[in-house]
């Protein structure tokens, strides 16, 4: 392999038939005591007008007629060398100075003496000094090295997986959330399409060996909350932001339930009845009455209830996943207010340690204001957050402008992966040509996680059991 | 100002003061009085033209007068083309490197059949080289001193070699040749071009050289009733041909192989009607020009590929340094390109 030229921050390598390399290996251009680390993100042939030329003749040529060679010099060999010649588009990433890695990439590696040679992960994390104390296995390189990133790396940061549909993101998610649960770590997990209680389990039916550590939360029937658990703040911001109630109507009812707390008889019922009866606006009155059987429909509330406090005390490590796929979009704003709300609370009194929470497709859950809200405030009290979306267009710039890591899965339509390469911590070209080609279950990961140089992984299979797949009335 | 540069000449100075102008024009007579009423068609790129439709009919002295229709013969014959190119690739000191291609396209039946190609192959040409060879003395001392002359050298003897092959190998077929079929001063006298035809004649081959284009007005104007006649033709030029070129092998013709085709010159070892029947009967004509021919001519051709590769080849082969090259016209008369 050698250098050809030199373009911004771009070199192009002239490789030969041997000479492999995927979309996102790292290489390393060695020019005496200077290294320079320079990342494959396209891949594409020597071309010239004659070559071109050249192959359609010698098409046209052999299709009218059959070929028999002579050729004492062996030239057709080196010809068909040049035809096979390949361009690999590389990005500069950081250049090497004695051992140490330096950002200093003004320099340039000479085309006649520099060495190019693939870099393998674990010396670009010794340059890196990438290490950690809880490993977290994803998979593989490109080149079929393991790589792993730390649980650190994804504690009070901001993460995103996305990519089109069937991609893998949720297969990663789950990885995720299985090495956390295993770190000791607490997750919680908003599921969509009931595909996370197979977390408990193997695929040949046996518990996982995080199966004791699985809470399922279903709200309504496993997931109820007491009205002194939530607190006046929590059910505030349900009222407030989950049923859209005005401001004269919410001020109503907290003196209703100031009034019954002093009576200390607040319940869903007690509150039912006070309402029907309060001397108040009657439009206000309407109001809280259809907050009130929005409210008493959803059976969120009981006497006693579930508390977070409880499984976290319970010991090392657990995932509390609330499933919401069968509940309607109010109910399901009206849960996530509760939990984050409640979370924050316990979180700003320190009852709890900081949690992981997996948000899948949070845009059908979670109003746009509400997410900058998510991700500023609650990281400050320590909920660490990973959306899961396959819609990027989804998330606000704001969001991404505060993200520490990205796992891309592929993407071929254009306007997505428009949207990604504008906010990503990767440069436009990387984004777009390695994203595009992404085969099922490999992803890009970009950021904190792998010290901002982005890296091509497959992600592992896991032995859990994968729920969530799409019903189909045509079975194979 | 002029004072200051003390000039010889003075500003008003015109070349009519030299006597140029008179002497340039009195140098030939233009007479281009003589161009009216003429047809004309104008050379591009230093190539010959010809009249779409001919010159058309006037008096000519030479003018031929039996035009022959040409019928096909449904007779199966293998029909061979060859064809070659030479190219200079490098130069040393004392001599000069060259690269040599032949092509040979086959049909049958009026099918394409296989085709064969044959190098490149180097020949490296040099004083010494020269002095060892058969080449006489004055000749070989001509061939280092031009580079046309040299590849000529080297395309005859290559392409030679391959008709006197295909000549005594192949019986009752047709040998397509590129060109005129006219001794050279470059061949072997082994495989010369009439010891080829005799092969030929022996073994029941016919040979024919077709020429995409001929130098010899005259024959070009002899040839203009080929227009007016519909399908495959010829006419017979032979008293034209040798009276002007003394060196010729065959019958000489003028051939018009499809309708509303060119015509090309044809000389032909073996019967006219029967070579050029079996010819057309045998091997698929497109545009008026044998199909083997073209891609003989096709599979022969140096590609820019090939030149690259040769380069390398010579460089990872033999002990040489390549030495700097520098493109004397353009760096003396610049590169303005218009």
């Amino acid at each position: 392999m050698k250098i050809l030229s030199k373009n911004d921050n771009e070199l192009l390598l002239l490789a030969m038939k041997e000479d492999a390399a995927a979309k996102g290996d790292y290489m390393l251009i060695e020019d005496r005591s200077r290294s320079m680390i320079v990342q494959v993100y396209d891949e594409e042939y020597l071309s010239s007008q004659a070559l071109i030329e050249d192959i359609i003749k010698e098409e046209v040529v052999n299709a009218t007629s059959v070929e028999k060679l002579h050729d004492p010099l062996n030239i057709g060999s080196l010809s068909r060398l040049i035809r096979d010649a390949r361009i690999f588009r590389a990005k500069i990433r950081a250049s090497v100075n004695d051992g140490k890695l330096s950002s200093d990439i003004t320099w340039l590696p000479s085309r006649v003496e520099s060495r190019i040679r693939r870099l393998t992960m674990k010396e670009l994390d010794s340059f890196l000094g990438r290490h950690g104390i809880y490993p977290i296995p994803l998979g593989m390189t490109g080149d079929g090295e393991e790589f792993e990133i730390y649980a650190e790396d994804l504690d009070g940061k901001l993460t995103i997986i996305t990519g089109k549909k069937e991609s893998g993101k949720s297969h990663l998610s789950k990885l995720l959330i299985k090495t956390l649960v295993q770190h000791g770590a607490f997750v919680v997990i908003f599921d969509l399409n009931s595909e996370y209680s197979g977390l408990g389990w193997n695929r040949d039916g046996s518990p996982s060996s995080i199966h004791r550590q699985i809470r399922m939360l279903e709200p309504g029937k496993t997931l109820k909350f007491s009205l002194n658990y939530c607190g006046k703040g929590a059910i505030s911001g349900m009222l407030k932001n989950a049923l859209d109630m005005p401001a004269a109507s919410l001020r109503e009812f907290f003196r209703i339930w100031d009034w019954l707390e002093n009576k200390q008889s607040l319940s869903i019922d007690t509150i039912g009845q006070t309402v029907s009866t309060w001397n108040t606006n009657e439009l206000v009155r309407d109001a809280l009455i259809s907050r009130y059987h929005v409210i008493q429909s959803s059976r969120l509330f009981a006497d006693d209830g579930f508390r977070f406090e409880d499984v976290i005390a319970g010991g090392s490590g657990a995932a509390m996943v609330i499933e919401m796929g069968g509940l309607s979009p109010t109910v399901r704003r009206m849960v996530v207010e509760l939990v984050l709300s409640k979370l924050a609370d316990l979180l700003e009194r320190q009852a709890i340690p900081p949690i992981f929470l997996f948000a899948e497709e949070a845009h059908l859950y979670i109003r746009d204001t509400y997410w900058e809200d998510i991700i500023t405030r609650m990281r400050h009290f320590g909920i660490y957050t990973t959306f899961i979306t396959n819609q990027p267009d989804a998330i606000g710039d704001g969001i991404y402008r505060q993200v520490d890591n990205i796992f891309l899965f592929n993407f071929t339509n254009d306007a997505d992966l428009d949207k990604i390469s504008k906010v990503s911590l990767a440069d436009n070209d990387t984004i777009r040509s390695i994203v595009r080609t992404l085969p099922q279950r490999h992803c890009l990961a970009i950021g904190k996680a792998v010290c901002d140089l982005p890296v091509v992984i497959r992600i592992a299979m896991t032995e859990g059991l994968m729920l969530g797949e799409t019903k189909k009335f045509f079975k194979k | 100002m002029s004072t200051q540069l003390n000039s010889p000449f003075h500003e008003s100075l015109s070349l009519g003061d030299l006597g140029i102008v008179e002497s340039v024009s009195g140098c030939l007579t233009p007479k281009l009085d003589e161009l009216n009423g003429k047809k004309i068609v104008f050379n591009c790129d230093d190539k010959n033209m010809i009249p779409v439709d001919g010159w058309g009919l006037r008096s000519d002295p030479y003018s031929a007068t039996t035009v022959t229709t040409i019928r096909p013969i449904k007779e199966n014959a293998l029909v061979a083309a060859i064809d070659s190119s030479s190219v200079k690739i490098a130069e040393t000191d004392d001599g000069s490197l060259y690269g040599i291609k032949c092509g040979i396209a086959t049909a049958y039946a009026g099918r394409a059949l296989m085709h064969f190609k044959i190098g490149p192959v180097l020949f490296y040409l040099s004083e010494s080289i020269m002095e060892h060879s058969e080449l006489e003395e004055r000749l070989a001392r001509l061939v280092l001193l031009d580079d046309d002359f040299a590849k000529r050298l080297v395309r005859v003897r290559a392409e030679r070699a391959v008709q006197k092959e295909l000549a005594s190998h192949f019986t009752n077929s047709i040998i397509l040749v590129d060109g005129s079929l006219k001794t050279s001063v470059f061949e072997d006298r082994q495989r010369s071009i009439r010891k080829i035809a005799e092969n030929c004649v022996l073994r029941k081959n016919m040979m024919i050289g077709i020429s995409k284009g001929t130098k010899l007005k005259v024959i070009e104007r002899a040839a203009a009733p080929l227009a007016k006649v519909p399908g495959p033709a010829f006419i017979e030029v032979d008293m034209i041909i040798k009276s002007l070129i003394r060196n010729t092998v065959g019958s000489n013709s003028m051939v018009k192989l499809e309708n509303h085709s060119p015509v090309l010159r044809a000389d032909i070892v073996g019967n006219r009607i029967e070579s050029l029947g079996m010819l057309i009967g045998n091997d698929p004509v497109a545009g008026g020009y044998p199909e083997t021919l073209r891609l003989a001519h096709h599979i022969s051709t140096f590609t820019s590929t090939e030149m690259t590769c040769l380069r390398s080849h010579v460089l990872n082969s033999y002990d040489v340094t390549e030495l700097a090259g520098d493109d004397i016209r353009r760096s003396l008369l610049g590169s303005i390109s218009v």
